[in-house]
């Protein structure tokens, strides 16, 4: 699958097409560890000169070399976004397995994002150490409403769910409009976010086709 | 199900995500990292990983850059962990070093305070290691035997 | 999308009691179960191979028993 998307370029103010396709491959993600994390190492650089290196997320890159059959699992579904030549967003969704906590919809199924980064050059606190501002926009959304659209294909309508980091529970509750359950004390305290149908539907739709 | 392709869309999810982090904790599992380490008693185990680090590649007559290019990680990580005892270290960083130096993974994992470490003679040991190391140009008689004694016990257990 | 193919499945009265009851209880077609079934069972097996093992937990009783699949 590939999928044309105009995204916005804020650094041109333009508009820009972005492609977005679910043939990740491990070069994909070897390719996001080269370009993307010394970015992120330059900026937490530079926010440890004023004590605020703990605003970056502390997550480790997953070591893709011996992960290679997942990309080949039924139960697996990748996605990643590429612009200007560079990738710009990548995800990974367990489609079974995961189970929705809100007490709607209590024990049912639904896809789980394992995985899902932009490009630190799309981040704003990282840009702004850096002395720049971020580029491309709306990565997160893009590669959530492609989560969205996964779950009602796989029959689970819509159902997602996803363990937050803190730095990104401001994206997931008022940018996507998800609903929060609880800390989850056997994932590191990390809060609970899910989509009922309802929800993702109101997040997909609010235009015309 | 409609799908909103259209600019309108994507402007204003594009002024809601606002440049935000999008990251998620899924993965952090499947690496075996058992727990992430809260701040508390990870400081006294981190100055042993410094320190660590430090005299293994002071050892070595190595530069900072030299060693990073050797254990292919980033400069800044090397220098991040020798000079910020608050600085937490990427985990793919910790590996490599594990592997440079022939130490378990988990045990690097626990000084580094990526992984929380309940074990008291661990605890100990690095506290008693890190308060024995101290940071001179070139490493003393009684540096080279903390190290070669604080290595073996890493490698032992 | 992906292209997909048509199967007839045959099922005895009880298999298919059971399918209907968790259709309803997990709000999916029978159809979304079984993909379900396909995947998880693909997962199991793969990291069965690699010589992981697959324990059911009973946080209460601090149990952990393995599942044998075959």
């Amino acid at each position: 699958m590939t999928e044309r998307i105009e995204i916005t370029d804020f650094v041109t103010g333009e508009a820009v097409e972005a492609e977005l396709f679910d043939d990740v491959a491990v070069e994909h993600f070897l390719e996001a560890q080269e370009e993307w994390r010394p970015v992120v190492v330059e900026a937490r650089w530079k926010l440890s000169a004023t004590g605020e290196q703990h605003l970056i997320p502390r997550h480790a890159h997953w070591d893709w070399t011996n992960k290679e059959e997942d990309l080949k699992l039924l139960a697996f579904t990748f996605y990643g976004l590429r612009c200007g030549g560079k990738l710009q967003g990548l995800m990974k969704l367990q489609t079974v397995g995961h189970r929705c906590r809100l007490p709607e919809q209590i024990g049912k199924p639904l896809v789980y994002v394992d995985y899902i980064e932009t490009a630190p050059w799309n981040i704003k606190l990282l840009m702004r150490a850096l002395g720049r501002e971020p580029q491309y926009a709306p990565i997160g959304s893009v590669l959530i409403r492609a989560a969205v659209r996964k779950s009602i294909e796989e029959g689970l309508k819509g159902r997602l769910g996803l363990h937050s980091l803190p730095t990104s529970e401001q994206f997931y509750l008022h940018a996507c409009g998800m609903e929060s359950v609880d800390k989850d004390p056997a994932k590191q305290n990390l809060l609970w976010c899910e989509f009922t149908p309802e929800g993702a539907e109101r997040f997909t739709t609010g235009g015309t086709l | 199900m409609k799908v909103n392709n259209d600019r309108e869309w994507l402007k204003r999810q594009a002024a809601l995500e606002d440049g935000d982090f999008v990251s998620v904790g899924g993965f952090v599992e499947s690496m075996g990292v058992e727990e992430l380490a809260g701040a508390q008693n990870v400081i006294p185990l981190r100055s042993a990983f410094a320190r660590l680090i430090q005299l293994a590649r002071r050892e070595r007559n190595l530069s900072c850059e030299q060693f990073a290019a050797r254990v292919d990680v980033d400069l800044a990580e090397v220098l991040g962990i020798e000079a910020d005892e608050h600085y937490r270290p990427a985990l793919r960083t910790v590996h490599q070093i594990a592997n440079f130096l022939g130490i378990p993974d988990k045990k690097l994992l626990g000084l580094s305070g990526l992984l929380k470490v309940k074990d008291a003679q661990f605890q100990k040991a690095a506290l008693q290691f890190a308060a024995r190391a101290e940071p001179v140009e070139k490493l003393s008689q009684e540096e080279h035997s903390a190290l070669e004694e604080y290595v073996k016990f890493l490698c032992e257990r | 999308m992906n292209p997909k193919r048509t199967m007839t499945l045959n099922l005895t009265e009880q298999e298919m009691r059971v399918l209907d009851e968790i259709s309803a209880q997990k709000d999916l077609s029978k159809t979304a179960v079984l993909r379900q079934a396909l995947r998880l069972y693909q997962l199991i097996d793969v990291r069965l191979s690699r010589g992981e093992k697959l324990f059911f937990e009973d946080e209460q009783k601090k149990e952990k028993a393995e599942l044998m699949v075959v």
